[in-house]
């Protein structure tokens, strides 16, 4: 072909467009900037590098998990039928429900807990302040109740730390409001990234291009100059952030031929299973900084324990998998996971032996710069959230707050190094200096054997 | 504390809302009972302007009316306002000075020397909805400059009154389409086609803004072009591609197409359809002798059948719209669309027969009455005063229904919710008001939706609209979906009605209908409806109002909401003077001037100004189903890309799970623009120039081996071909001179002088891009490839792939 041979005309247009497309994007308003450092190395590989990490995985039980079936077991009549107080099970530092007895297929508690409890950080008593869905699911994804125009915390970090990567925020679900600093992606099927991956190739085979390099190169050229002089016209602000968001997505895609190697041959059937793939595979090749992962049905309004019993294990086994996956992958030590619902479960039964919403839940986290073995916050007997201090973390000594998602945002904003970010500064969270919950992620005066 | 989901749910949602100021209750009277408070009579038109611009709409519109309103949870106090969202624009004037009066009643209480106003707001004096505003923010220093000015008329406001800005003001140094550029935008837009010459030769040619400074339009009404495009667009509205458009607007609205399972079960129930739903199983088919052919005439006969039955609501609203039918009948028609093959579902078949044409036609729509509903057990048989199954628009259609199911613990309310939203534009949790301690609230209550405030301030609205679904009370749908509740409707509800009026007992039977009659007559339903009209054409919902006083840019994106709220009224106005006409609303979205808007003359420095235009101009990344049309329209034939998994990663919704569709595109959707642009060029581009010259769509004017540089006369002709390209691609009017057609000029030229400089290449095209020529088109000068790259290279651009 034509495009190996060295005496091939190079436009080579690529440093130059890039530079100029990262400052286009900045006047924009756009989150599609990158640090200096990135721009130098952009003018020496011709290609935006690949983003390395860390990377954020959100794990959503959409509906409403029952906590007290996993990292909040109570074990009364009233709460569980399944278990006693007696039979609650611990893990180092960590208390949790026995499951294996119960489970239909999946990860048992306990096989969840023996392998990754001594990384796992546990914060049991979770206000959510009110019990519905919608406003539930967007105040746990946002950190902030009473607005529609926050992103969420994986769209935020994406835009923070690599908005040019072309699946810079992956979704499968959740609520996943960007607040217009990133495009979110939905690459629901494996088989589609195969197909995206070499979009000038004819049935995306590499070896039968569309147009010719130079003919392709020509063509990238011009559409790069067309939108360096448009963004120098006046436009409409909807006209000028679009125009720079298209020539984006496109400008980046190119990058995603990288994702072809890290496509497994096998596809997963479980549900977690096939979306960790596309967000690991994504990841891998550097083209994507954050992922929502999430499984429905949890909203066991009837029948409850069957529910929490199929979907629990079902939930562990898709993190246990995604971890796994993600040792292979060699990425495993970048990876944060964040594991939540929207809402936790009443703590007493129905009428139908459903349980109805709750807004006291639990969330979990595990990854780097996260201790793990520790259980923060906690629930007093009735399933109600006792005030958690946010300078010792320690619940029911002195006044307390109520933990409640914004206090949880504020906390990875700044394990992920973005709390000052300008975008950041663009939607705060409103959390008063006094409420920080400053050793969330490590507590200096302990060791992870403890 | 809202609950829409499981006995417990608790929430206080936006618009109807939490916190409130419930200054006090009957029982409290002896408070106030002394005195004797007159309203001042303020003559201080600043102050009245203050009241206006600043405390409706910042404090008394954002908070206080949620609850003190008629049918509020303050409706037994003493301060009850008027909800100006309920009234017509004739009304509102008087309704928003009785406002201001019961405010300034408001502001001279005291209590412990302080404005009760203020004392309430506050979250003093047992006030019902806690605290509203916080001392020292902006929406409380609002409250504290108006009782200072009520009590004391000869202070100064202390807070600058914003002035709203006239309709040429807010559009200045905004470029507007001219008629011809505004003419295909639409016709693609809405019958996803090209102006015919007919059409454009109608239009007086005017210079386009593009490269002149014209900025607002004309006064609408005084603009002859506006009457010729009114008739042009009156003949759009006709059009069946039109009526495609319309019904997948409307489905990405109320997603009826995403009902679960297969809608010959989910829809048509066993207990009232059980000997007639599965009647294609048993259709004879046997006139087909291969047995593979009649199995997929079977499979294809099913196939078409549930697409028939999910087709029912969005032809209902097709029909209305066609026929002219007042739009309020999508709440209240007494029929509903069925086809032969829904007919037969139906078990109503043999009686309609004749008044289909085709009865082989699964999607031949008539409208019909159904007859009430026969269960299998009497018990199940549909009450009905007449006879008839009680139609209400698309409320009482099983689809519907069957879309938005109930639960046990849920009553109904999930139902009335979306009813909210999808007929009177209320979004009962679009922001959730915080509770303090919301477990505890409903541990502490046995009953919380009844009897605590946090969530008696929304359920008191919403659960007597679940109640008017009371008739439909089954919760597994394959069984059935109409039925009663045994021991009737639940007692510890608020009981069934709408807003304030309960529900006559001798309508029970046809609640869905009286509901329905109550929707058409709610001046929110009309001004819902063009705000549909706007989701339609432009992909987004209409603004809301900003609510954080703190921000900056505060006054600005309220102005851009004012604004754009006012061509709303205006068109609402004209929709209800229509008969509620929805093409009026079509056409009057379409020549107004946030729908013509198209760019800036000059830049714009100010954050302010950016903030007001923000949302100005369609601007609107095509659908996968709007990208194919559009190829489809320019190049003859569609893409056959942007389909099933492709179309779901381009954006698209499956109207279940995914139901909102991508507004901009990721990496993702840009590789599916690189591959739609390169295999469209590549069919058509060689496929052009093997077609006779007047049969040609792309390349009417040029010789395939014309080479730049040979001649003036060849480069001219070379322009000239790009600017018909420019025109019939991206619907550019771009000078022979300008930058743009420079551009294409360059590539046209530097890939073939880059071909030449390798100097060894193919002399025909690539194979792929070579198949289905009408005779062989040689390409010995690599021309036609360069062709191909110059086209490959407009459809990539934002003037294609957006609108």
């Amino acid at each position: 072909m034509h495009s190996s041979d060295p005496s091939y005309p190079k436009p080579d247009p690529a440093p130059t467009m890039r530079r100029d497309f990262l400052k286009s994007c900045a006047l924009a308003g756009l989150g599609l900037t990158a640090p200096t450092t990135m721009l130098s190395a952009i003018d020496k590989q011709q290609e935006l590098p690949p983003y390395e990490g860390p990377y954020y995985l959100v794990f959503n039980a959409s509906g409403g998990w029952d906590t007290s079936y996993l990292m909040d077991p109570k074990g009364t009549d009233r709460i569980n039928r399944l278990y006693t107080s007696e039979q609650i099970l611990s893990h180092g530092n960590h208390r949790f429900a026995p499951t294996s007895d119960h489970k239909q297929d999946g990860l048992s508690n306990e096989d969840f807990y023996a392998e990754f409890g001594s990384e796992i950080l546990v914060l049991n008593g979770l206000d959510y302040s009110v019990n519905n869905h919608s406003p539930c699911s967007r105040y746990m994804a946002t950190g902030k109740l009473d607005s529609l125009a926050y992103p969420t915390f994986a769209a935020l970090v994406a835009a923070c730390q690599g908005a040019s990567c072309p699946l810079s925020f992956l979704t499968f679900g959740n609520y996943s409001a960007t607040g217009n600093l990133v495009a979110k992606a939905r690459v629901p099927y494996l088989p589609s990234l195969i197909r995206i991956a070499n979009a000038d190739s004819i049935e995306g085979n590499p070896k039968s291009p569309y147009h010719d390099k130079f003919a392709l190169d020509r063509i990238e050229q011009m559409l790069h100059q067309q939108h360096t002089d448009r963004t120098a016209q006046p436009q409409l602000p909807r006209r000028q952030r679009t125009e720079s968001m298209l020539y984006a997505a496109q400008l980046n895609s190119k990058a995603l031929q990288r994702i072809t190697p890290h496509i497994p041959k096998k596809i997963p059937k479980a549900r977690l299973a096939q979306q960790a793939e596309i967000a690991l595979a994504s990841f891998k090749a550097g083209v994507c900084v954050s992922a929502n992962l999430s499984i429905g049905q949890f909203d066991s309004h009837a029948n409850n324990d069957t529910d929490q019993m199929r979907l629990i294990p079902e939930f562990l086994d898709g993190i246990a998998y995604t971890l796994h996956r993600a040792e292979e992958l060699n990425i495993r030590e970048k990876v944060v996971v964040i594991a939540q619902s929207e809402m936790g479960r009443t703590p007493d039964y129905n009428q139908g032996n459903g349980k109805d919403h709750w807004s006291i839940g639990s969330i979990m986290f595990l990854g780097p710069g996260i201790q793990g073995n520790r259980v923060i916050g906690a629930t007093n007997e009735q399933q109600f959230a006792l005030p958690l201090n946010p300078k010792t973390l320690q619940t029911g000594v002195g006044d307390g707050i109520r933990v409640r998602p914004e206090h949880i945002h504020q906390a990875l904003r700044q394990l992920s190094g973005i709390a000052d970010h300008e975008y950041s500064q663009q939607f705060p969270l409103g959390v008063k200096t006094p409420e920080i919950l400053t050793n969330l992620w490590v507590n200096p005066t302990k060791s992870d054997s403890e | 504390m809202l609950k829409t989901h499981g006995a417990a749910a608790c929430l206080a949602p936006h618009v109807l809302v939490a916190i409130c100021m419930a200054v006090t209750s009957v029982a409290e009277k002896p408070l106030f009972a002394s005195d004797a408070i007159t309203c001042p009579k303020s003559e201080d038109k600043d102050f009245d302007n203050f009241f206006t611009k600043e405390v409706w709409p910042k404090v008394g519109r954002s908070e206080c009316v949620k609850c003190h309103k008629t049918g509020g949870d303050a409706d037994d106090t003493r301060f009850v306002l008027q909800d100006l969202s309920r009234l017509t624009q004739e009304e509102r004037p008087a309704a928003l000075r009785s406002n201001q009066d019961a405010f300034i009643r408001m502001a001279h209480q005291q209590h412990d020397d302080r404005s009760l106003l203020l004392t309430k707001a506050s979250g003093g004096e047992q006030h019902g909805g806690q605290q509203v505003l916080k001392p020292g923010t902006a929406g409380y220093q609002i409250l504290q400059t108006f009782v200072r000015r009520s009590t004391n008329p000869n202070s100064l406001s202390g807070v600058a009154s914003m002035d709203s800005v006239s309709r040429e003001s807010f559009f200045e140094d905004v470029t507007m389409l001219d008629d011809l550029r505004l003419l295909r935008k639409a016709t693609l837009s809405l019958a996803g086609r090209l102006p015919s010459k007919n059409e454009m030769a109608s239009l007086a040619v005017r210079p386009s803004p593009q490269f002149s400074s014209a900025t607002v339009s004309e006064n609408k009404n005084e603009n002859p072009d506006r009457k010729v495009l009114e008739m042009i667009l009156d003949n759009v509205l006709c059009e069946d591609a039109f009526y495609e458009r319309l019904k997948e607007g409307f489905n990405d609205i109320f997603l009826t197409l995403g009902v679960d399972g297969n809608p010959d079960q989910t829809v048509l129930s066993y207990e009232h359809f059980d000997k007639t739903r599965g009647w294609y199983q048993k259709h004879d088919l046997n006139h087909i002798e291969d047995e593979k052919e009649r199995r997929n005439a079977g499979y294809k006969l099913a196939h078409d059948y549930r697409a028939a039955l999910l087709g029912e609501p969005m032809n209902l609203v097709e029909h209305i719209v066609r026929n002219d039918r007042p739009f309020t009948e999508i709440v209240t028609a007494d029929y509903i669309m069925i086809t032969p093959y829904t007919a037969r579902g139906y078990g109503c078949f043999d009686e309609l027969k004749k008044r289909f044409k085709n009865h082989d036609d699964p999607f031949e729509y008539i409208p019909v009455r159904l007859k009430a509903l026969q269960g299998r057990r009497e018990s199940e048989n549909q009450t009905s005063d007449t006879g008839f199954y009680p139609h209400a628009g698309l409320l009482s259609t099983l689809q519907y229904l069957s879309r938005y199911p109930t639960t046990e613990t849920n009553r109904n309310r999930l139902r009335a919710r979306m009813y909210y939203e999808h007929f009177l534009g209320v979004d009962v949790l679009e922001l959730a008001a915080r509770v303090s301690d919301a477990a505890a609230v409903t541990a502490k209550f046995e009953n919380p939706t009844m009897q605590a405030s946090e969530c008696v301030v929304c359920h008191k609205t919403l659960d007597p609209v679940a109640g008017l679904f009371q008739n439909f009370w089954r919760f597994d749908r394959n069984s059935a979906l109409y039925g009663k509740r045994e021991g009737g409707w639940f007692t510890d509800m608020f009981a069934t009605g709408f807003e304030g009026s309960r529900l006559p007992q001798q309508e029970q039977w046809r609640a869905l209908q009286w509901l329905g009659e109550q929707t058409a007559s709610d001046p929110r339903f009309a001004k819902t409806m063009v705000s549909h009209g706007y989701y339609l054409l432009t992909g987004r919902r209409p603004l809301l109002p900003p609510r954080n006083l703190e921000d900056s840019l505060y006054d600005a994106k309220s102005l851009a909401y004012h604004a754009q709220q006012e061509e709303i009224e205006a068109i609402t106005t004209r929709f209800a003077e229509s008969n509620y006409n929805f093409k009026s609303v079509i056409k009057d979205w379409v020549l107004s001037d946030f729908y013509r808007a198209d760019g800036l003359s000059k830049p714009v420095c100010s954050p302010e100004r950016m903030a007001m235009l923000q949302d100005v101009g369609i601007v609107r990344m095509l659908s996968p189903e709007q990208l194919e049309r559009k190829v489809s329209a320019i190049f003859g034939k569609p893409s056959g890309h942007l389909q099933g998994q492709t179309a779901m990663l381009y954006g698209a919704i499956d109207s279940k799970e995914v139901t909102e569709r991508a507004a901009d595109p990721s990496g993702a959707m840009g590789a599916i623009q690189r591959t739609l642009a390169n295999e469209v060029a590549c069919r058509n581009v060689a496929l052009d120039f093997s077609r006779n010259r007047t049969e040609r769509i792309l390349f009417p004017n040029i010789d395939p081996n014309a080479i730049p540089g040979e001649s003036t006369v060849t480069d001219q002709q070379i322009r000239t071909a790009i600017v018909h390209l420019h025109q019939h691609v991206l619907g550019r009017d771009d000078a022979e001179d300008s930058p743009e057609v420079g551009r294409s000029f360059d590539l046209f030229s530097e890939v073939i002088s880059d071909a030449q400089k390798y100097g060894v290449f193919d002399e025909r095209e690539t194979w792929s891009c070579r198949q289905g020529l009408e005779r062989p088109v040689p390409d010995p000068h690599y021309t036609v490839r360069a062709w191909r790259a110059v086209v490959t290279y407009l459809v990539r651009q934002h003037d294609f792939l957006y609108e």
